[in-house]
């Protein structure tokens, strides 16, 4: 933007127009800033440029390019989304248009309306921030965004003259301070529904399980210390290396990435779920975060799914709990666990055969190894469980290693990143020794599958309650043994026992960033963090999950005993009634006040003209006293007096902000002892 | 005439007599809750639609924060509605004056704008007829005054009630347009279109006992001057000699009309060779003016109204005037 003729002036000095423009691109781009993590690098590349000619435009006080160039560039705009996404529909390739078209449409700016467009397409960049993070940080940065557009609408409507930024950000500063009691009250109260339509997956933060494993998704949930579930048991807890959660089952591979099996067989050959439990069961209430998820993690084996109101839940025949739609709001709900169980077909169904499959032309030496072991003479007729603990006890003593930063696998030949772990180099937390022990277990022709979901608890209770965390989000196995159906099998709990029976996962090594900071001041660190993660708990806490059910429970504090949405309703309603009935209110009393000093003067001359003394409405209280001086002489020098405090008071220098009413008591008093004189003397008018 | 449009004909005038005692023609105008109206803009009606979209967004993809920030733009907006209609209420408006125009010439009305209480920004004002784009803006700051100058080309000559105004604002969003219908009680005086190019003066008349001088104005040489004395017109002092005059301690120094009186002027409306009552008229306007300028003096003579020969400033104005509202 720097050109050789052009010397910054400063903001101050700028022409209005210019500096009006310049502001409005500042604020486009802190608004587009956040995006540019998922943009595809042509649009950053193309928002920048377009923002910065515009910006040098605006300084040098150049035209506008004609709207031929500009569709030029907004079909390139649109054919580059095309063959970046495959798609303009989705949330990827619209939120890329919406920036690209956000940063043309600057390229526009001629009339009012173009810069309306650009405050509402800036509005709803904001909103689809949110669909990617909805952090504190994230929320500040697009506070800072809103009052910058609402500040550019401002100064788009202040013409006359050159008021400063300051002047217009602290009136639009204004108008949303005094907008928030509304947001705060419409936040509360607006009844929360579902969704109005499926959405695609796609369209919602990572953040939490998922249907898909790929190496290191859940390294990142490791580092998550938010509150995934909340579990109280009546009774004593199960032993921690009984607490699993079931989330989604991954039964196929494709060499890179874990997925739900879709059966290749009709359902009658597909093994069913079969659930058979036996021991004494673990009664449970669980308080289920929002984690945009349909899969419910329950704990493991539930023979019967959670009562949710308006939403229908049902049993896959993997046995994980799947609810009809993703849960967007905090869940409650009671169950039964029996940690003695088991499942699946006990007899071999065809459909196990989808579980023995594998891509072909991957992992070939796990594949070798694995052939190498079965022409093993001990091994060559053994069962699943056989098998299994072969491969923990190799996993125990073949100088494997639990890490969450193990760097990346396949990076040199993607096909193979299983034998680079099983057979190079060992390191890895649960995703990879699961997905390892399934290949194995597969390649040895045990049917096998990946389990998700989560494993543990926080050890000492909250308010009764034991929280999970995201950090405790868990990949296992399970492998298919004849006579007994699915059989747990936990490969990390070889390698790293702490993992499974404590229930911590084991700490990263902090960063070398990290590790410079806490080598200057530990415990200023450790505060700061801990003030942080509550601030983000709080965050989380009352912002985040604030749900349909705790607006049901902020009624039920509320005083109404069986609390629907149509009460919510009702109650918004009624406050919204109240508002403009005390919006009604103040106005009536606007327009009958009057200003006090107005109607102490025109209650002094009424006690005046009653006395006979002509008062005209532009009398001043010196001119009154005058007048009283001369036409009561004697008798009227006391109200002269008074006449004259009044003047003082409401002129003088040392004048007051309200009229003295004793005064203006003593005043009327005291004329009123005052015979009228005869109605002849005044001459001048009453009526005047 | 068909009934309906006879029944539309009295509704409209049923209207209007009801609207226009609502807002009673006044050269101030105190802005209150009565007469200050407001509706939604266009862009407030985008705005609403985005705030749907806004909303039904979060709801389908169940984000707290957009229903925050959707709820914190309409919270921003209703308090908007409120600051747009206070940015007028309580606005005093007030018409300085209006001088008399030629017809075919702007006539600028200067209005006062002053706001006992909080600063108002980006108040504007325009006619009603004209289009938005005319509109003039000022801010008026706190317990202060502003002004703004409106200019119109009235319609004809005569004496016209000033048209009617329309104060708005769209500050600060944008989203509501405010606005009050201001009745102006003043009328505006308008002489008729002078005659381009002016034809020549008449030829003047004799007086008797007079010497007819002719009065060559571009010679610049006058028959005599005097003293200056309080209340000879501007125009009337002689600068040149005047400047002598003061340069050699003495004072000021008018022209002497005396020797202008013996030569005088009547413009006459029978005798002003032209047809067509309009036509006559703007001749006899040029006249005046021209003959103003000369400082001649001279009479107007017009069907059923004579001005006796005079010269001077209210001279002049009954004159225009006269022209103004003749009617035959």
């Amino acid at each position: 933007m720097k050109t050789r003729s052009f010397a910054w002036p400063g903001w101050a000095h700028l022409p209005r127009d210019s500096r009006d423009t310049l502001f409005l691109l500042v604020v486009i781009g802190w608004t587009v800033l956040p995006h540019l993590s998922h943009l595809p690098t042509w649009c950053t590349v193309l928002t920048g440029v377009v923002l910065l000619w515009r910006a040098r435009l605006a300084l040098v006080g150049a035209a506008l390019p004609g709207r031929w160039v500009l569709l030029g560039v907004l079909v390139i705009a649109t054919g580059l989304t095309f063959w970046s996404f495959r798609s303009l529909l989705g949330k990827e390739p619209g939120v890329t248009m919406a920036v690209a078209l956000m940063a043309l449409k600057t390229l526009e700016l001629r009339a009012r309306r173009d810069a309306f467009v650009v405050f509402f397409l800036g509005f709803f960049l904001i909103l689809t921030q949110f669909l990617y993070s909805q952090s504190l940080l994230v929320a500040a940065a697009m506070l800072v965004s809103i009052w910058g557009l609402l500040t550019a609408l401002v100064l788009a409507h202040m013409p006359a003259g050159s008021p400063s930024l300051r002047q217009a950000a602290a009136l639009s500063g204004k108008t949303a301070l005094l907008g928030a009691p509304l947001m705060a009250l419409l936040f509360l109260l607006f009844p929360r529904v579902g969704p109005l339509w499926g959405v695609p997956q796609d369209g919602l933060s990572s953040t939490g399980l998922s249907n898909v494993m790929s190496m290191g998704t859940v390294a990142a949930l490791a580092q998550d210390d938010s509150i995934a579930l909340r579990i109280r048991f009546e009774g004593a807890p199960p032993a921690p290396q009984d607490v699993y959660f079931r989330g989604p089952v991954l039964g196929h591979f494709d060499g890179r990435d874990w997925t739900p099996l879709k059966p290749t067989f009709p359902p009658p050959l597909t093994p069913r779920a079969d659930l058979r439990v036996e021991g004494a069961p673990v009664r449970y209430e669980m308080t289920l975060e929002p984690l945009r998820l349909a899969v419910i993690p329950m704990l493991e084996a539930s023979p019967s799914g959670p009562v949710v109101e308006g939403v229908r839940v049902a049993q896959h025949d993997d046995l994980e709990w799947v609810a009809e739609r993703p849960l967007y709001e905090r869940i409650r709900f009671t169950g039964i666990a029996y940690p003695r169980f088991t499942h699946g077909p006990q007899q071999p169904v065809i459909g196990l055969q989808d579980y023995i499959d594998l891509p072909p032309g991957h992992n070939p030496r796990t594949l070798a190894w694995a052939a190498a072991l079965r022409r093993d003479a001990r091994y060559a007729q053994a069962n699943g469980t056989t098998l299994a603990q072969v491969l923990l006890s190799h996993i125990r003593t073949g100088g494997y290693g639990y890490t969450l930063t193990p760097g990346l696998y396949g990076e040199q030949d993607p096909r193979s990143a299983i034998d680079e772990f099983w057979l190079d180099r060992r390191l890895g937390f649960c995703e990879h020794y699961a997905a390892a022990f399934v290949v194995v277990m597969r390649a040895l022709g045990v049917p096998a599958r990946v389990v998700t979901g989560y494993q543990g608890l926080d050890p000492t209770p909250v308010d009764g309650y034991r929280i999970v965390r995201q950090s405790y989000a868990h990949a296992w196995a399970e492998y298919w043994q004849a006579d007994v159906g699915w059989v747990r099998a936990d490969p990390t709990s070889a390698v790293a026992p702490d993992r499974v029976l404590r229930s911590r996962p084991l700490v990263t090594p902090p960063g070398l960033m990290a590790g410079a900071l806490n080598g200057v001041n530990p415990q200023l660190l450790a505060g700061l963090r801990d003030g942080w993660e509550a601030l983000n708990n709080r965050w989380n806490q009352w912002v985040l999950s604030y749900s349909r059910g705790s607006q049901l429970d902020l009624l039920q504090r509320l005083g109404f005993s069986a609390p629907g949405w149509e009460d919510l309703a009702l109650l918004l309603v009624g406050a919204f009634s109240l508002l403009a009935l005390a919006g009604a209110a103040w106005a009536w009393w606007e327009r009958h006040h009057t200003d006090p000093w107005v109607r102490q003067l025109d209650r002094l001359r009424a006690a005046l003209r009653r006395l006979g003394i002509g008062a005209a409405d532009h009398d001043a209280p010196r001119t009154l006293a005058k007048r009283v001086r001369t036409q009561l002489s004697e008798a009227g020098e006391p109200l002269a007096v008074m006449l004259d405090r009044i003047d003082v008071q409401r002129y003088g220098r040392e004048c007051t902000s309200r009229p003295d009413g004793r005064l203006t008591r003593e005043f009327l008093a005291l004329a009123r002892r005052l015979k009228p004189m005869a109605a002849d003397v005044s001459p001048t008018a009453r009526n005047q | 005439m068909t009934p309906t449009a006879r029944l539309r004909g009295r509704l409209r005038r049923r209207v209007d007599a009801w609207w226009q005692s609502r807002s009673p023609r006044s050269d101030s105008l105190l802005l209150t809750q009565r007469n200050v109206y407001i509706l939604p803009t266009r862009a407030g009606m985008m705005f609403c639609f985005t705030l749907g979209v806004l909303l039904i967004a979060s709801i389908n993809y169940q984000l707290n924060l957009g229903y925050l920030l959707t709820f914190l733009l309409a919270g921003s907006g209703v308090v908007s509605m409120h600051m747009t209609h206070n940015t007028l209420r309580g606005l005093t408006l007030h018409l300085r004056p209006v001088g008399p125009v030629f017809a075919g010439d702007t006539a600028r009305l200067e209005a006062v704008l002053s706001s006992p209480g909080s600063a108002r920004y980006g108040v504007g004002l325009r006619l009603q007829d004209a289009s938005a784009s005319t509109l003039g803006y000022t801010n008026v700051p706190a317990g202060g005054q502003a002004t703004l100058h409106l200019g119109y080309v009235p319609p004809q000559r005569g004496q016209h009630a000033l048209p009617t105004l329309n104060a708005e604002t769209r500050f600060p969003l944008g989203l509501f347009r405010a606005w009050a219908v201001w009745r102006p009680a003043m009328s505006q005086v308008v002489y008729p279109q002078p005659e381009r190019p002016a034809s020549a003066l008449p030829a003047t008349r004799l007086v008797a006992g007079g010497t007819v001088q002719s009065h060559a104005s571009s010679s610049g040489e006058f028959e005599g001057i005097r003293g200056y004395r309080r209340g000879d017109p501007l125009k009337g002092i002689a600068w040149k000699q005047a400047a002598k005059a003061m340069a050699s301690g003495g004072d000021l120094v008018s022209r002497d009309s005396s020797t202008q009186s013996q030569q005088q002027l009547w413009f006459d409306w029978q005798s002003c060779g032209i047809g067509g009552t309009e036509g006559r008229l703007s001749r006899l306007t040029a006249w005046i003016i021209e003959a103003d300028r000369r400082d001649a003096a001279w009479g107007l003579s017009l069907p059923g109204c004579e001005i006796p020969i005079d010269q001077g400033e209210a001279h002049r104005r009954r004159a225009l005037e006269a022209l103004a509202l003749w009617s035959p």
